[in-house]
């Protein structure tokens, strides 16, 4: 289970708003304990993603090294992804499989007309063939 | 000594350890001894071929490696290696 603190929470979808039209992209930093996983801090990342940017996202990995050091040094942990589906559900596409990689939590926002609608979290299985839901509360 | 940091999710395979201090005169080097201390860790770094899988990134303190000289980069005392994946997506 991912449970997102309301901070943090606040600060993701400001900023899924914020990018819509296009998709935004961020880590997320926290603590876990047992199989509950505590999002503290939504840190924003800039979609690196040259092409259209409201169909795709791409964080650049030196973004997501500073992201892991920020959470180390604040005494915490990098425990999941998130990025937007500007206009569509939050499901976890082909595209998100191939691209993501099996060791986070993945959060996806749908935002409808730049409004937040709904949000779910996603574990890719180790093979990236699947990526069954996690549960989430925000 | 090099240090290894390890990402959250793998720390499992390393005795729930954030960081792993290994030697070796070359970032392959290092990373043979990492897997070798931890075998479960392998099959999530590297695939069948024996290759680090596509979305494995290594960096030697803020350089890519693949921009050095792979896993033929040379270590020196005090370097920091971490592993970070490329993660891409959209709908």
């Amino acid at each position: 289970m991912i449970q997102i603190q309301s901070e943090a929470w606040q600060a993701i979808v400001s900023h899924a708003q914020a990018i819509y039209p296009n998709e935004c992209c961020g880590a997320m930093l926290g603590t876990i304990d047992g199989d509950v996983k505590t999002v503290k801090v939504g840190l924003a990342i800039e979609n690196a993603f040259t092409g259209v940017q409201h169909e795709r996202y791409e964080l650049r990995p030196e973004d997501l090294l500073k992201a892991d050091r920020e959470a180390r040094s604040r005494g915490m942990d990098l425990i999941g992804i998130f990025h937007s589906h500007p206009d569509c559900d939050a499901y976890f596409s082909e595209t998100d499989l191939k691209n993501s990689c099996p060791w986070y939590s993945f959060v996806v926002l749908s935002i409808y007309k730049g409004q937040f609608h709904h949000a779910n979290s996603f574990l890719p299985n180790a093979e990236q063939t699947e990526a069954p839901k996690e549960e989430l509360k925000y | 000594m090099t240090k290894i940091l390890i990402p959250t999710p793998l720390r499992q395979f390393v005795d729930k350890k954030d960081t792993v201090e290994v030697t070796g005169s070359t970032v392959g080097e290092a990373l043979n001894a990492l897997t070798a201390a931890h075998s479960e860790l392998k099959k999530h770094l590297y695939n069948d071929e024996g290759k680090l899988r596509s979305f494995v990134n290594i960096y030697l303190n803020d350089e890519d490696i693949r921009y050095i000289k792979k896993e033929a980069t040379p270590l020196a005392d005090g370097d920091t290696i971490s592993i970070v994946p490329s993660i891409a997506g959209g709908r």
